[in-house]
């Protein structure tokens, strides 16, 4: 197993203090950590110590590997708001090549209870560029909307479908 | 609209350069950017003094200002195995490391002795020192290489404390001060969209810095067009021996790196409200972690006169991208000297690549400026500064 695969498999089964170190050398691997793109995402839930690393190695890891796109979409919708919200910002990041998540990113965009996650999954429906009718519908919905960061990145994902 | 007073003025509106002038009516478009007094008692650190340095070993281990105690030093490496192969003499190696052909070499901090000062210039620096909290804190060699860091500037724009313990920066900066040093610090709320949030932070030298105590800010953003908005505050140099004492504005940023093209955007608008902030304040210095190089800055690169002081460099510990930079009107900031740098840690400390990510995965950048001020290029004479009395 490479180095980052163990550090996953640390992260997912380990104390907290194994967790804590997995989530920061992950951190420190820059782009390499995105083999463990999905382990961090859940880690986003976990106690503070973890979840402040997790979160500096996901804002750095880039686009996940598209294998992760499944297991991605089944966290967009959990119940802890920064798992949904990494969920959807790292399907956001892989553009076009997360197409098959438009049907999750959708969903989340008219059902999540977490503000800030239906604003990041109407920046990833921009990212991904899928022009369907239903997500035409929830950005036209969500364009309206009294937040106005929703709205201008609903905006914003509309215009780059056009 | 919450400006702070703006006391006497000491640059009239007429030593301004006249595309400020322009300022008041960027002003009015971009009214959505206005600024606000910060109040709570988590922001002044000159309100928490006297915090402790963490344990025992990390007492004696800053108190003495090196590691000469072999035994101190032992106890340190067992804590901390990634930095067991710093010495004593590494330890004692910063230098500035080298920003190709600007930067010069500084005075290697001494042991157990204060630095010693150029006496007509101060220099400003900006560090992201990843996820600073307490686990950070509890690396003895960590917080030592990040202690001589901070003393080698005389204000520090700190990106990414991450903790909910309010006593991070208080420690941290108690461990600066060990050597005699007296640095403060001023800090940000906690900002973010989710319960994940971050403060920004300055920590200057009050023996070469003051601070304006009620300029100190956060860019209110009610259309939440920026994830972490700019951290602000107005200081001026005490150690000018001519002419009136530099004064500026800093403001302290760390991009989202998913909205990086926006928020840079939107921070060209923040550059030119914090010009008009005061009429007799014509420095704006922009700093921090950009997530953008030098040829990624949108409209904040087409701000007239604006310059990068970081070029052609790397600013990550793995030495890949450019993040960080300080940003100022080339016309206006005349003041800086040319000298700037990016701080090699692991290169400055001998440490290995894991090493020196230990210690963030970002470099400190640093800017000189003249500690006095300079006439802006529409040379024109200058009022003395009574808003410090």
């Amino acid at each position: 197993m490479s180095d980052v695969t163990v550090l996953a498999q640390q992260l997912r089964e380990g104390q907290v203090a194994q967790r804590q170190r997995a989530a920061e050398q992950l951190a420190q691997s820059g782009e390499d950590a995105s083999v463990a793109a999905v382990e961090l995402v859940q880690a986003a839930g976990d106690e503070e110590q973890v979840r402040e690393w997790a979160v500096a190695a996901l804002e750095q890891l880039g686009p996940p590997p598209t294998a992760a796109i499944r297991q991605l979409c089944g966290l967009t919708a959990h119940e802890n708001e920064l798992v949904g919200y990494w969920a959807v910002t790292l399907l956001g990041r892989l553009g076009p090549a997360a197409v098959t998540a438009v049907s999750a990113l959708t969903d989340t965009l008219q059902h999540s209870p977490h503000q800030a996650v239906r604003q990041r999954a109407a920046w990833a429906l921009g990212q991904v560029g899928d022009g369907s009718a239903p997500v035409i519908a929830a950005l036209t919905r969500a364009a309206g909307a009294e937040d106005p960061r929703l709205a201008r990145l609903a905006t914003q994902a509309l215009a780059q479908l056009q | 609209m919450a400006y702070p007073k703006s006391g006497a003025n000491s640059k009239s509106a007429a030593t301004r350069p006249r595309t400020k002038r322009k300022g008041r009516s960027v002003f009015s478009r971009f009214a959505w950017l206005i600024w606000t007094l910060v109040t709570s008692g988590s922001v002044a650190g000159w309100m928490i003094s006297d915090i402790p340095v963490v344990g025992p070993v990390v007492e004696d281990f800053v108190a003495s200002g090196s590691v000469k105690d072999v035994e101190s030093l032992t106890s340190v490496v067992s804590q901390s195995p990634a930095l067991a192969s710093l010495t004593s003499e590494l330890l004692h190696r910063l230098a500035d490391s080298a920003a190709p052909s600007k930067a010069g070499a500084a005075a290697a901090p001494t042991s157990g002795a204060r630095l010693q000062k150029p006496p007509d210039t101060i220099r400003i620096g900006s560090y992201n020192i990843q996820v600073f909290g307490t686990g950070k804190l509890g690396k003895p060699a960590v917080v030592d290489v990040l202690v001589q860091l901070v003393r080698h500037c005389d204000i520090v724009a700190i990106q990414e404390i991450r903790s909910k313990d309010d006593t991070v920066l208080p420690q941290f900066v108690a461990a600066v001060n060990a050597d005699g040093s007296r640095y403060d610090f001023a800090i940000g709320p906690r900002l973010g969209r989710t319960v994940s949030t971050e403060q920004y932070a300055f920590v200057y030298d009050t023996d070469r810095i003051e601070l304006d105590r009620s300029s100190v800010g956060t860019i209110v953003d009610t259309n939440d067009l920026l994830h972490r908005e700019p951290f602000v505050a107005r200081f001026r140099a005490r150690v000018g021996q001519v002419g009136t004492p530099f004064s500026f504005w800093l403001i302290n940023i760390h991009t989202d790196p998913d909205e990086v093209a926006s928020e840079i955007d939107v921070l060209a608008d923040v550059f030119q409200v914090m010009q008009t902030a005061r009429p007799d304040e014509d420095d704006v210095i922009l700093l921090g972690d950009l997530n953008a190089s030098d040829q990624q800055l949108g409209r904040l690169g087409q701000v007239p006169g604006i310059t990068c002081v970081v070029t052609g460099i790397t600013t990550n510990t793995r030495r890949t991208k450019m993040y960080d930079n300080l940003l100022f009107q080339r016309f206006a900031t005349t003041e800086f000297t040319g000298r700037w740098g990016v701080v090699d840690v692991q290169a400055v400390f001998g440490l290995t690549l894991e090493q020196a990510l230990e210690v963030s995965d970002h470099l400190p950048i640093w800017a000189e400026f003249r500690a006095y001020e300079s006439p802006p290029v529409s040379n024109t004479a200058r009022r003395p500064d009574r808003s410090w009395q």
